[in-house]
């Protein structure tokens, strides 16, 4: 009986408020869904909200938000956030870890002594667990308390963490892993020997919206055309390659043209572009929508996405995208809709931006083919078959815990 | 005659063959010259791609190197963004241009010779370091086969020894 289905997410942050992280966002919206259908669902987070500081700052406990129990514990304190960074840092500039280094570097990442002995306590009459994204030590604790039912939804992306070795024991010790496109669930078994039938394609659905381009335009005073980038601005998402790129190619071509920044961190912008470059920080979900409406070409310059949710937000509000090649999602994102194209450097940039300036007609189709595909592949209707087909039947052949 | 990609005629377009065509266009103009301008390798720096294929990225900056080694001293207008007095501001600047020249030049020569080294060098050391790498590979690819090659081409059972 659905009713007496119990499900546990788990994830280190809930998306609510100004804690907004792709991962952190997918969570709650899966989550939701299964609260929604009548199955009983318990959240359990951090008390942390800040993902550089990670201090306790919501109140442990419990409370209802949107028909299901969110519980919240501390983030653990003892740790040693020298000797995690220090790891950090090694395995971001590709170098290999000792067995006894990644011991080191999960020992001290972000966990919750608290929260895995609830779920130890209470988690037995569970249905299922789905925990995520795949790059805490807390995922990896509570993926050992009941590896047997437990659903990794990992946000996986390609880079040097996905290779340790004891994140390929996490892949393997779960019951099941939830992806949120193909070519991420492709990179996963390249990288992992994931168990036949216990790997789904689930994603996030979006919702439609109505956008007012005239909107935004009155309200910020942006005149003409304007490429658009949302979300956080760091190097891995590809922010100060698109601000080179874009200052590059005002340079080169002359043409008029500005940058529309909306999300979070600080970006660099060189004088030679700073006149056009508009940068609203962190806005309205509606502000954001019609941004993209507004838009002649969204950005997405990003290097490491598991799903991308504002190129499918872009598409919604029927704007033709600019990937990078080399984020797998997005470039088959665009591939299968025809609603955008990749570049890989430079000179592709500037003849891609050129084409879709100058071709109207090209860039409607675009945009309402992108539209199509989000409709069709990303509708929540879609998206809660997948997710339900995944819940329904979690393997009962896991491997014990590691 | 095969239909443009970038015309659309209510079809869903075919991004895939679009970026191809782009790709080989943005070829065509790389080999006519179009890209040697080193504010692109300034652009280029931030590019994640380049990290993981270091070499090609090497070859790129090399290129730009070589286009933009020696500067043209005389390469620039002496302009006044001022529209107030800017034809004798010009031919003020003009005039300290000339007065500076016997020392500016002096500079201009030594760093185009330091330019010119530091090329050759980087160059030199690309070239020594790749012929090594180059070696050692094949060396490692040679005693890979060797090692393996016992069991493949074992000899066959001899049956005539009964």
């Amino acid at each position: 009986m659905n009713a007496a289905r119990h499900v546990v997410f788990v994830c280190p942050r809930f998306a609510d408020g100004a804690t907004l992280g792709g991962a952190e966002t997918l969570l709650r919206a899966q989550a939701e869904r299964v609260a929604r259908a009548g199955w009983r669902v318990t959240f359990l987070t951090t008390c942390a909200r800040n993902h550089v500081t990670w201090r306790n700052e919501a109140s442990p406990g419990r409370e209802r938000i949107a028909g299901m129990t969110v519980v919240r514990f501390p983030v653990d304190e003892k740790r040693d956030v020298a000797a995690f960074l220090r790891m950090q840092d090694r395995l971001s500039r590709f170098l290999r870890l000792s067995a006894g280094e990644e011991r080191m570097w999960l020992a001290n990442g972000i966990n919750s002594t608290a929260l895995c002995e609830y779920l130890r306590r209470e988690g037995g009459a569970a249905h299922c667990i789905v925990v995520g994204p795949y790059l805490f030590a807390l995922t990896d604790a509570v993926s050992r308390v009941f590896p047997e039912k437990t659903l990794l939804l990992p946000c996986l992306h390609d880079e040097p963490f996905a290779r340790l070795a004891c994140v390929r024991a996490l892949f393997e010790r779960v019951a099941g892993v939830l992806f949120n496109s193909r070519p991420e669930q492709e990179l996963a078994k390249r990288l992992f020997d994931i168990r036949p039938n216990a790997s789904w394609v689930v994603g996030m659905g979006l919702e439609e919206f109505a956008a007012e381009p005239g909107r935004f335009r009155k309200r910020t005073g942006v005149k003409g055309p304007f490429v658009m980038y949302s979300g956080r601005r760091e190097p891995l998402k590809g922010t100060p390659l698109l601000v080179n790129y874009l200052d590059l190619f005002v340079r080169r071509t002359g043409r008029e043209i500005r940058l529309v920044l909306t999300g979070s961190g600080a970006v660099t912008v060189p004088p030679t572009l700073a006149t056009r470059v508009v940068d609203l920080g962190f806005v309205s979900e509606e502000t954001k929508h019609d941004a993209m409406a507004a838009a002649t070409v969204f950005a997405h310059p990003s290097w490491n996405e598991s799903f991308g949710i504002v190129l499918l937000e872009s598409w919604l509000a029927r704007t033709p995208a600019l990937v990078h090649a080399g984020s797998d999602v997005l470039r088959h994102h665009c591939r299968v809709s025809g609603g955008g194209l990749w570049f890989s450097c430079y000179p592709e940039f500037e003849a891609e931006l050129e084409l879709l300036l100058g071709n109207e007609p090209l860039r409607r189709a675009m945009g309402a083919a992108g539209r199509r595909y989000v409709q069709s592949e990303y509708a929540w209707e879609k998206v809660e078959e997948r997710l339900f087909a995944a819940l329904g039947s979690p393997p009962k052949s896991a491997g014990p815990p590691a | 005659m095969t239909e443009s990609p970038f015309e659309i005629g209510g079809a869903v377009p075919d991004a895939a063959r679009i970026v191809e065509e782009i790709q080989r266009t943005v070829e065509a103009r790389r080999r006519a010259g179009a890209y040697a301008d080193p504010r692109l390798m300034l652009a280029e720096q931030a590019n994640l791609l380049h990290r993981s294929r270091d070499a090609n990225f090497l070859d790129l900056y090399l290129a730009g190197l070589k286009d933009a080694v020696f500067v043209d001293i005389n390469d620039f207008d002496i302009r006044e963004r001022r529209r107030y007095l800017a034809p004798w501001l010009v031919r003020l600047k003009k005039g300290l241009w000339n007065l500076l020249k016997f020392y500016t030049y002096r500079l201009w020569s030594q760093q185009n010779e330091v330019n010119g080294l530091l090329l050759t060098a980087i160059e030199e050391m690309d070239r020594t370091y790749r012929a090594r790498i180059e070696a050692l590979e094949r060396q490692v690819g040679l005693r890979e086969a060797a090692s393996s090659e016992p069991r493949d081409a074992a000899p066959p059972p001899q049956a005539s020894n009964r």
